[in-house]
């Protein structure tokens, strides 16, 4: 106690050289916001791009998932037989088994004339495969043929999708009867349409002779939801031993931790932005250690006067310290509302997920913290050597 | 506390230092014998790199004493640690040619400062303003420096130096910085608190127009005690 009520009433030397110059504290803060801004985006971008592989996989409705075993990720076109799925649906444990049905399909903006490749995700409408507000409350419509729903964080560049919008899908006419939120992702290019499992067979059914032509006794993902009490990896590895090897059962988590390794090992994804992330943290230290050390060699002869008067080393170094937290705080705080806002612009304009999460601020801030001590220990080096012996101008 | 100091603020006998080391050591004091008695206002003169501002930083525990032996009130500080020569700083009350004061406090920030180093939190507002009082800046308490002129600037330099009533007060050139009149106030205001609370003060200075204030002369030229004169007050 004795020690906290010194604390309070000792003239805070550290907030008053800080802020004695308004305008450098200013130029000071917006450089630490800078590079807190910085860190903030490219984990943001890395995460961004992992979650969104992943945010339609883990939306889907299902504990367990049987795909083919050569569709590693997403992007494979690897159908299995619909037959497996009821296999597996007679199972003990399973409640139920929902077949879905994707494809990429060349999207007409209705605007432009251009035409863009979308992901088709299709299923029967009475499964309850991906419930999503917009989906559900559009089941009624989807039923009519010729329908669909368009993703509403799609590209911009696919054009409005607004319900009543008649466009073209694969050169056939379409009606957009209503929209849901989903975003885009690596495997879906510039975005989603989701229609039942007749319209795809409408659509998809008839192509042309250089396509194949899709019918509905091959799926791209069978879901299977189990009974509340049955474990998930214990029915996947019973499945995976009773079915024939040309399916994959996988439990959901399995299948979306496949996904993200995917894109792990075979891109630069991670690589890259940590690198990035690293700079920015590396740029930040060196930026606030500037900053303590023109404070220290301002007050150059202060500081020696201060030695002389009796105060040690370690008050010297808890005056730089304190101004490195001071920086730390102040800086964090407009760095992380700048970075929220150009999370939403890009999450707009890219239709990427980008995040906000608690665990991200909270890690960041004990960077930009980090980051600050840092650069007041490199700093705080140079007070110690101030010889209280030179002030006298020898 | 009945403990009698004794009668001498500063002893030294048989003091030399040195300047570098191996082939460019120099010696820059050669065998310095000084007493202070307590009381006495000391005026150390001599021509520039004669060892003053060595010999000053010496008594004044901020460098270590490398041969002979130097008692600074009643304490020894040959062979002292680095941190036992901060304590013993905490006696002394320094006054620099600069008036080094912090530039984003007010006055009597600057002089609670050193009240800090004594622990003493309750009152050290109080005691900054009465000391700031004493040297005529009791209208100044709460004025920045950059708003206070060269000798108030000084003033509150040396309200800073003899807010924890040292007993030990030494001064680098404290008038260089000032005009002719500023300068004369300030030395005026250090020789009445000394002679009103019987501090020692040793003061290096080249400015004859304050001879006068000293109760006695030492001269240093190249590295030794030239003359030592006392003056009838």
């Amino acid at each position: 106690m004795v020690r906290f009520s010194q604390f309070v009433r000792r003239t805070p030397l550290a907030w008053f050289n800080l802020t004695y110059e308004r305008r450098r504290l200013l130029t000071s803060l917006a450089g630490v916001a800078f590079s807190v801004l910085l860190m903030f985006i490219f984990r943001g971008f890395e995460n961004a791009l992992y979650d969104s592989q992943v945010q339609l996989l883990k939306l889907l409705n299902g504990d367990v998932v049987l795909i083919s075993p050569l569709k590693n990720n997403m992007f494979v076109p690897e159908q299995i037989a619909r037959q497996r799925l009821y296999q597996a649906q007679a199972y003990a444990g399973v409640e139920a088994a929902y077949p879905l049905y994707t494809t990429t399909a060349y999207w007409k903006n209705p605007e432009t004339r251009r035409t863009r490749p979308l992901r088709v995700i299709a299923f029967n409408l009475s499964d309850p495969v991906l419930q999503l507000p917009g989906i559900t409350e559009s089941l009624r419509q989807l039923q009519m043929p010729w329908t669909a729903l368009l993703d509403q964080r799609s590209r911009p560049e696919v054009g409005s999708g607004a319900a009543g919008t008649l466009t073209e899908v694969d050169e056939q006419q379409i009606k957009v009867v209503g929209s849901f939120e989903l975003g885009t992702d690596f495997a879906s290019g510039n975005g989603n349409v989701v229609m039942s499992d007749q319209n795809f067979l409408r659509y998809f059914g008839r192509l042309g002779p250089d396509e194949d032509s899709r019918d509905l006794s091959t799926i791209d993902l069978g879901l299977l939801k189990l009974a509340p009490d049955q474990a998930p990896d214990v029915l996947a590895r019973t499945l995976s031993e009773a079915l024939p090897k040309d399916v994959k059962v996988m439990t959901k988590a399995e299948f979306v931790e496949q996904e993200l390794n995917y894109w792990r090992e075979n891109t630069s994804i991670g690589f890259v932005f940590s690198l990035l992330a690293v700079m920015s943290f590396a740029v930040g230290i060196i930026l606030v250690y500037q900053i303590l050390y023109t404070d220290i060699s301002d007050h150059w002869s202060e500081y020696a006067t201060l030695k002389a008067m009796g105060y040690s080393n370690l008050y010297l170094l808890g005056v730089v310290i304190q101004e490195a937290v001071i920086l730390a705080v102040m800086g964090f705080i407009p760095g992380c509302l700048v970075s929220a806002g150009l999370y939403k612009l890009t999450a707009n304009a890219t239709g990427l997920l980008m995040q906000m999460t608690q665990t991200r601020i909270i890690n960041l801030f004990i960077a930009t913290v980090l980051m600050c001590l840092i650069s007041g220990a490199i700093a705080v080096r140079k007070v110690q050597t101030a010889d209280p012996a030179e002030v006298f101008g020898l | 506390m009945t403990r009698i100091a004794s009668s001498t603020a500063v002893q030294i006998r048989q003091l030399s230092y040195f300047f570098g080391q191996g082939d460019l050591r120099k010696q820059v004091l050669y065998d310095i014998d000084l007493d202070l008695p307590r009381g006495q206002i000391v005026i150390m003169t001599g021509p520039s790199g004669s060892g003053k501002t060595t010999l000053l930083t010496l008594i004044g525990a901020l460098r270590t004493v490398q041969q002979g032996s130097l008692q600074v009130l009643d304490q020894e500080i040959v062979g002292l640690s680095r941190a036992a020569l901060v304590t013993v700083r905490r006696n002394i009350g320094f006054i620099f040619q600069a008036h080094n004061l912090f530039e984003s406090l007010t006055a009597s920030q600057n002089v609670e400062m050193a009240v800090e180093l004594l622990d003493r939190w309750g009152d050290k507002r109080q005691k900054a303003v009465q000391m700031l009082s004493q040297l005529g800046l009791a209208d100044r308490v709460d004025y920045k420096p950059s708003a206070l002129s060269g000798g108030q600037k000084q003033r509150v330099a040396i309200a800073r130096a003899l807010v924890n009533q040292p007993a030990l007060v030494l001064a680098d050139e404290p008038t260089a910085a000032l005009d002719k009149q500023s300068g004369r106030e300030v030395v005026t205001l250090m020789q009445e608190l000394a002679k009103s609370q019987g501090k020692t003060i040793l003061m290096v200075t080249h400015d004859n127009r304050i001879l006068d204030v000293a109760d006695r002369i030492i001269t240093l030229v190249d590295g030794r005690l030239e003359t030592d004169e006392s003056l009838a007050s």
